[in-house]
């Protein structure tokens, strides 16, 4: 698959970061500072080393900015560099984490319960033998309600690091799927099952919630 | 009974990130919305999923401590400075 492309608006800003614009690497620096602090912590050891980590990273996009061609988008170009970097400090650490742990071992398996369907015996197998609690049309202020945020902020930070990583970089940055294989260096495959994996546990997150809000 | 009947509750339930996405290919997709068509089951799972997918949007990212960005805004001029 073609890379996703970088946009003008990243060009543009490229152009004022290599004129000395502070006002617009503050910008891109909030923008995208936490997630990258997140990121380095999945390979280095402590917070002080992954500061570390996000300082070489950004001297490193300032020094590479006259090599950016924009064959990816920024933002996936600097996440490429931080992994690296974040990576080489790990195995210089002596830190070895394996895939498995930063994204859970339980991917081979569906995402949803299988005790939820019908047996292979049914006479509908596969069907639906318990449906899930009903969550839909809970009054919209109730949806809307700062507890409903944290119950899914909560569910977020339960999950395996990078399915956390992946489903906060989708839906919650509004990445696209390119761009955060390419970030996080995943493959397709992965960044697909990491990113079902994650909302559905946030799925049932809500539903429990919401069951225990009208049982109360 | 169509053809693609032979697509499971348990099938789809593992297709609908992909399908919300848009990222489905087309025959699959058809298959799909074909099942979402007759099963209340899946269809209340695709609602509550792009709900969750709309909720989760709605969470905020954690804030760069100041020294954090003092510490960035000094490398930045420093570079610039030297460039």
């Amino acid at each position: 698959m073609a890379e996703q492309r970088a946009s003008r608006d990243d060009l543009a800003l490229v152009e004022r970061l290599r004129a000395g614009d502070e006002d617009a690497f503050m910008v891109l620096v909030t923008g995208l500072t936490p997630a990258m602090r997140r990121v380095a912590r999945m390979y280095v050891s402590t917070d002080a080393v992954a500061d570390e980590v996000i300082q070489e990273t950004w001297l490193g996009v300032l020094q590479g900015l006259d090599g950016f061609e924009g064959r990816a988008s920024l933002r996936t170009w600097i996440f490429r560099i931080l992994v690296n970097i974040a990576k080489t400090r790990g195995q210089r650490e002596g830190r070895s984490v394996p895939f498995a742990t930063l994204a859970g071992d339980d991917l081979d398996g569906p995402a949803f319960d299988p005790s939820s369907f019908r047996g292979a015996d049914d006479a509908l197998p596969g069907g639906w033998s318990t449906l899930p609690f009903d969550w839909r049309g809970m009054p919209e202020e109730r949806a809307e309600a700062a507890e409903t945020i944290r119950v899914v902020g909560l569910a977020i930070a339960a999950l395996p690091q990078m399915q956390a990583e992946v489903i906060r970089l989708r839906d919650v940055h509004g990445w696209s799927s390119e761009e955060v294989r390419n970030a996080l260096d995943l493959s397709e495959t992965n960044q697909r099952v990491l990113l079902h994996r994650a909302r559905t546990k946030v799925r049932r997150a809500l539903e429990d919630h919401f069951r225990s809000v009208a049982e109360a | 009974m169509s053809a693609d009947a032979d697509i499971t509750c348990r099938e789809v339930v593992e297709l609908l990130s992909s399908y919300l996405d848009g990222e489905l290919p087309a025959s699959l997709r058809a298959r799909v919305e074909a099942h979402l068509a007759a099963c209340d089951g899946c269809t209340m799972v695709v609602d509550e999923l792009r709900e969750t997918i709309r909720l989760t949007g709605a969470l905020t990212e954690d804030r760069l401590t100041e020294a954090q960005a003092a510490t960035l805004l000094a490398a930045f001029r420093g570079w610039a400075a030297g460039a």
